[in-house]
């Protein structure tokens, strides 16, 4: 994808001693405001020839109580339902018109919904993408018709047994918020409410939670769109519950002959310099193949289950920041008969790591693979605006990749050590999906 | 004003002089039930379906008995509602900006 446009960057002279050749000599860099009533705006303008605008908003499926679960689920279905300003007919037709698109991303504390477009056709779609997360109206038959698509949503996802374990860790460690399942539970399939997803929208989705960014767009024209669209609700609107750890397993038993199984326990919060540690340790693990169909040299997690068991497997380490808490483990794909030894020799290499068998040398090719990852990761547009949506929520700055990368550089040796220690000590949950003859439950580890 | 009071008048006597109110229906029941009409129905909220259904029900039962209803329970002028012309109205303009998009 051209990231860079030369038709619409401003005409540069050239000089006879050009003395550093700049990919983009007028791009801007990411300005960022905060409004009074809360709202971030952050804009990059990278003179590239499509524009990516999103709104992100900080809910989702962790501010649900049990009483309306699975409405962030048929929240994230319903971006193109009719909205205030045009009819879902309309919205649908008008963006496929400009070639452009719509998607909505949601995590368990985030929803961001964005469209991408040609550059001229900018003010079209910001139209519609205004429209969907401002003035929605959840017309009863639109919401009724749209129930049956959470059953095909969630029969595509669960295709893949990761997300289910990753439900059932999430409901074994926490007590609540972050225990809400992504996916709308069965029972409540055909039951959320045209009101319940009104109410959802009016607690949450107000000024002070909200971040408007844009990627290819003007500073100016974004903030002139935030102060006058924008501003209808203010507030914090409804608070999240905090989530509380509690540590607990679900076993899943399906007979299946791959056992997926997780482990973790209690990480670190997002944007803490725990969680710096956290991530490089969960590089000099093994977070995932580098090269595919490699035999993962660099994995610690990977040589010592090696030596445990001659059968295929796969073992990564597993870490996930929120808000207020985190998730750090172990993440392990194994046949049946040998899943008990899978686990136990990769808590073992863990317990190694605490005790410090853990080089210099191991680090810096993580911190190494990390920062690549990272870095990799923001180069696409999508990826870029996404990662500087989350930072605005979160709060209200953006950190630059090279700021981000010392962050990285500074983590120690002794910083992973006290990580891992904090994982072999810490009180874990579990969760295992397969046929679990072999699995070992978290007392006998 | 005057003039506005004869309409009114005029409605009235024929709205009586039409019939199906002694029947217990309202205008909106008797609507013919074209694509449009259909969509609408389906988007009244439960409660007016259920009374519009009701209404129907007891017409039909009238009709095949050939009788009609006491004078005191016929639908007044004043207290016809036109419950379908909200949803009605909007199956139709949404039909049209459909129609509309298609053309171009």
């Amino acid at each position: 994808k051209r990231f860079y446009s030369l038709k619409v960057a401003p005409k540069v002279a050239t000089s006879a001693t050009a003395a550093k050749v700049k990919l983009s000599p007028e791009s801007q860099d990411l300005e960022i405001t905060k409004l009074p009533n809360g709202l971030v705006i952050a804009s990059l303008e990278n003179f590239s020839p499509t524009s990516r605008i999103g709104v992100f908003i900080k809910t989702g499926s962790r501010y649900e109580t049990t009483s309306n679960l699975g409405t962030a689920h048929l929240l994230r279905l319903a971006s193109n339902l009719t909205t205030k300003g045009a009819s879902s007919f309309r919205i649908t037709r008008g963006i496929e018109a400009v070639g452009g698109s719509l998607s909505v991303h949601a995590t368990r504390e985030k929803m961001a919904y964005s469209v991408e477009c040609l550059r001229d056709y900018v003010d079209t779609v910001m139209e519609y993408l205004l429209n969907v997360t401002t003035a929605p109206e959840f017309r009863s038959w639109e919401v009724a018709d749209l129930q049956p698509k959470l059953k095909v949503d969630k029969a595509i996802a669960f295709q893949n047994p990761q997300v289910g374990v990753l439900e059932n860790l999430h409901a074994a460690a926490y007590k609540n918020a972050l225990a809400n399942p992504l996916y709308c539970p069965d029972y409540r399939v055909g039951k959320i409410t045209s009101e319940q997803l009104h109410h959802f929208v009016q607690n949450n989705f107000t000024s002070s939670r909200m971040a408007l960014v844009g990627i290819g767009i003007k500073h100016s024209t974004l903030k002139q769109v935030a102060e006058q669209f924008l501003n209808i609700r203010s507030g914090a609107g409804a608070p999240g519950a905090k989530a509380v750890y509690r540590g607990g397993e679900i076993r899943k038993q399906t007979g299946d002959s791959l056992v997926h199984a997780a482990i973790v326990t209690e990480g670190a919060v997002v944007g803490s310099t725990e969680a710096n540690a956290f991530s490089v340790l969960q590089y000099v693990l093994g977070a995932g193949p580098l090269v595919k169909r490699g035999s993962n040299v660099t994995s610690k997690l990977t040589q010592a289950v090696a030596k445990a068991t001659s059968q295929p497997f796969d073992v990564s380490a597993f870490n996930v920041n929120y808000s207020d808490s985190g998730l750090f483990g172990i993440y392990t794909i194994s046949q049946a008969p040998n899943t008990g030894e899978v686990i136990k020799a990769a808590l073992n290499q863990v317990k190694a790591v605490a005790q410090g068998g853990v080089t210099d040398a191991d680090v810096t090719t993580a911190k190494n693979q990390l920062k690549a990852n990272y870095l990799m990761s923001v180069e696409t547009s999508k990826g870029l605006l996404n990662e500087i949506g989350s930072e605005s929520l979160v709060s209200g700055t953006h950190t630059s990749p090279s700021v981000a990368a010392q962050k990285i550089d500074s983590v120690a040796t002794a910083d992973v050590v006290n990580a891992a220690k904090k994982f072999v000590s810490g009180k874990k949950s579990m969760a295992a999906t397969g046929d679990l003859g072999n699995t070992p439950f978290l007392d006998e580890l | 004003a005057g003039g506005g009071r004869m309409i009114d008048r005029l409605r009235k006597w024929y709205y009586n002089a039409a019939g199906f109110n002694k029947l217990g229906l309202m205008r909106d029941d008797t609507l013919h039930e074209d694509d449009d009409v259909k969509e609408a129905v389906k988007r009244l909220p439960e409660h007016l379906y259920n009374e519009r259904v009701f209404r129907i029900k007891r017409a039909l039962d009238l009709s095949l008995k050939h009788q009609i209803l006491p004078k005191d329970q016929w639908v007044k002028y004043e207290e016809d509602h036109h419950y379908l012309e909200p949803y009605l109205k909007e199956v139709i303009r949404e039909r049209h900006e459909r129609e509309a998009w298609n053309k171009k």
